[in-house]
């Protein structure tokens, strides 16, 4: 990456939504919306809901799938050179495995992104029975061997924060040959209108981002960061120059921003030219001398 | 062409109980803007509330934009505070807005309460592309929501009033006066309101062969197309997709392509 800043999957569309407002190549990486090897409708609405200083949502990975993702999605971030973080998702390791390949073989992909943690859809709460892939180390470390052995790309496994200690999964995605993590997914929460009575969201409970999950974000990234040899993506409620670069100080070696482009479309391309200025300020020569150097 | 200004806010009134208007300086957007299309409005200089509003434009000047909301929850709250000479971020234009066709014989805006906000731009375009102004049923719960009345008469509009409980105009509700005024095969009908009160009014607009354009209102958190958390269900495949997003396939669509039955109106806004 040309720079330490990509978007999270699922807040920046495929790219070509953000191109209206900036020149998207001139970020690190565009981490694209998780594709399925079939178009996925997603969840019934209303999907969203606004919370304290976030939001939350159950799209439920509404996608165009594979086919459509590679005939129209991808030459538009080819033909601006912009690296692709290609997010994937499926049910079982196979599916994975062949998306994965696929990409690799279309030269569609920078790296993978698997998301083994999407809180908002059924079928993950119940392949590997109540829970997330990414609540179970046996299973993230099943899923990230079958991607493994798929594809020669970087792998970047997205972990859920929804656990009792991160370090576990986290080392579970390394020990399996992911080339990265990425912290954090969202967090499980709901919302209930006490007029009516009724949740908020239509599927009851979504996935809650934005900045008030921020300093939960930091803690996975700190503790990650201290048992891991591979780099760790940051991502939870950065909004500006400043929380990205806690992320860095925290032991992230990249970071993604996430809900914040809703508000502020370029607020990425900002936060790539906060992080210079801040390195011209403090005389830092590189990036990567921020990264885990919290003082304590 | 989208813009993202910090306008100035040149003027506002408060047109009812809870309701404004307020006038920005955007000439940028109000040069690239048509009559359906909206904004999304920075509420908040801080993170909370966190996401911008999505919000018609009512009025399209030459310098600028109006806006009309009603204050509804905290973010519009916080709007209702903002005072001439402030500043206040838009995103815009979005959407698709009303097409405008001077070929339809007759057309008529029906409007259910605040949903009358993206109105008064649409019946001054009309005015100039077609041969006979719009026909306006302004229909309200109670007779001091009926908005902007003296702006449709003024562009020469015939407006008919109605009521929820009869304090002004007719006791009737939108759908039940659309049925009076015998729209036929050459009626463009174009409404805008609760979703009830869409889905009634589309419902008579079909069965007198009228064509009937919906301008629909979700929750948004991006306006732009990427989140995919606005959106509403289609009764067919329509370009590809089962569920179509109110910001960038609408917020204007032909009703017929809507999936009134699917909508749970236990979640209306």
């Amino acid at each position: 990456m040309k720079n330490p800043v990509t978007v999270a999957s699922g807040t920046f569309g495929y790219g070509e939504e953000f191109g209206r407002y900036f020149d998207v190549s001139l970020l690190g990486a565009v981490t694209t919306k998780s594709i399925s090897l079939k178009p996925r409708p997603g969840n019934k609405p209303p999907r969203l809901v606004e919370t304290p200083a976030g939001l939350l949502n159950a799209i439920g990975l509404q996608n165009v799938g594979i086919e459509r993702f590679l005939a129209e999605k991808v030459p538009y971030l080819r033909a601006r050179k912009a690296a692709i973080i290609a997010n994937i998702y499926g049910y079982l390791p196979d599916e994975y495995a062949e998306l994965a390949q696929r990409l690799e073989s279309e030269g569609a992909a920078d790296a993978i992104e698997a998301n083994l943690s999407c809180p908002n859809v059924h079928d993950a709460r119940t392949a590997r029975g109540p829970v997330l892939v990414a609540q179970s180390c046996e299973a993230i470390s099943e899923y990230t061997r079958a991607i493994r052995a798929a594809t020669k790309l970087p792998l970047y496994i997205k972990l859920t924060p929804n656990v009792m200690n991160i370090q576990e999964p986290a080392l579970a995605a390394q020990e399996a040959g992911a080339d990265a993590v990425c912290l954090i997914n969202t967090l499980l929460g709901m919302a209930i209108n006490p007029e009516t009575r009724k949740p908020r969201l239509a599927n009851i409970v979504g996935g809650l981002s934005g900045p008030a999950i921020r300093p939960v974000a930091l803690k996975m990234v700190w503790d990650a960061a201290r048992v891991l040899r591979i780099p760790i993506i940051g991502t939870g409620g950065i909004t500006g120059a400043p929380s990205a670069i806690e992320f860095l100080l925290a032991g992230a070696t990249a970071v993604s921003v996430g809900s914040m482009s809703f508000r502020q479309p370029d607020i990425a391309l900002r936060i790539v030219e906060g992080i210079a200025e801040y390195l011209s300020r403090h005389n830092i020569p590189d990036v990567r001398q921020l990264i885990g150097v919290m003082q304590t | 062409m989208r813009f993202i200004r910090d306008c100035e806010i040149v003027a506002r009134e408060c047109v009812a109980p809870g309701h404004w208007r307020m006038r920005l300086h955007a000439p940028d957007i109000a040069r690239a803007a048509i009559p359906g299309q909206f904004c999304m409005v920075e509420v908040s200089e801080t993170l909370y509330p966190f996401l911008r509003r999505p919000m018609c434009f009512s009025e399209i000047h030459d310098d600028g934009v109006s806006i009309l909301y009603k204050v509804e929850g905290e973010g519009t709250a916080l709007l209702a505070q903002r005072v001439p000479g402030q500043k206040c971020s838009l995103q815009g234009p979005l959407g698709n807005g009303f097409p405008v066709d001077g070929s339809f014989e007759r057309h008529i805006i029906v409007s259910g309460g605040i949903g009358v906000a993206t109105f008064p731009a649409l019946a001054q375009a009309l005015v100039g592309a077609c041969q006979r102004p719009p026909e306006v049923v302004l229909a309200a719960r109670t007779r001091e929501l009926l908005l902007c009345e003296d702006l449709f008469k003024g562009l020469g509009c015939t407006v008919y009033l109605a009521t929820d409980d009869g304090s002004a105009g007719q006791k009737a509700y939108a759908a039940g006066m659309l049925e009076r005024l015998n729209p036929g095969e050459a009626t463009r009908v174009y409404a805008c309101g609760p979703m009830i009160m869409m889905r009634t009014t589309a419902a008579v607009a079909r069965r007198a062969g009228a064509n009937c354009l919906v301008s629909l209102e979700a929750q948004m958190a991006c306006g732009d197309g990427a989140c995919l958390g606005c959106v509403v269900e289609s009764i067919e495949e329509y370009e590809g997709e089962k569920m179509v997003r109110v910001c960038v396939d609408g917020p204007v669509f032909d009703a017929a392509i809507i999936d009134w039955e699917a909508h749970n109106p236990a979640y209306d806004l």
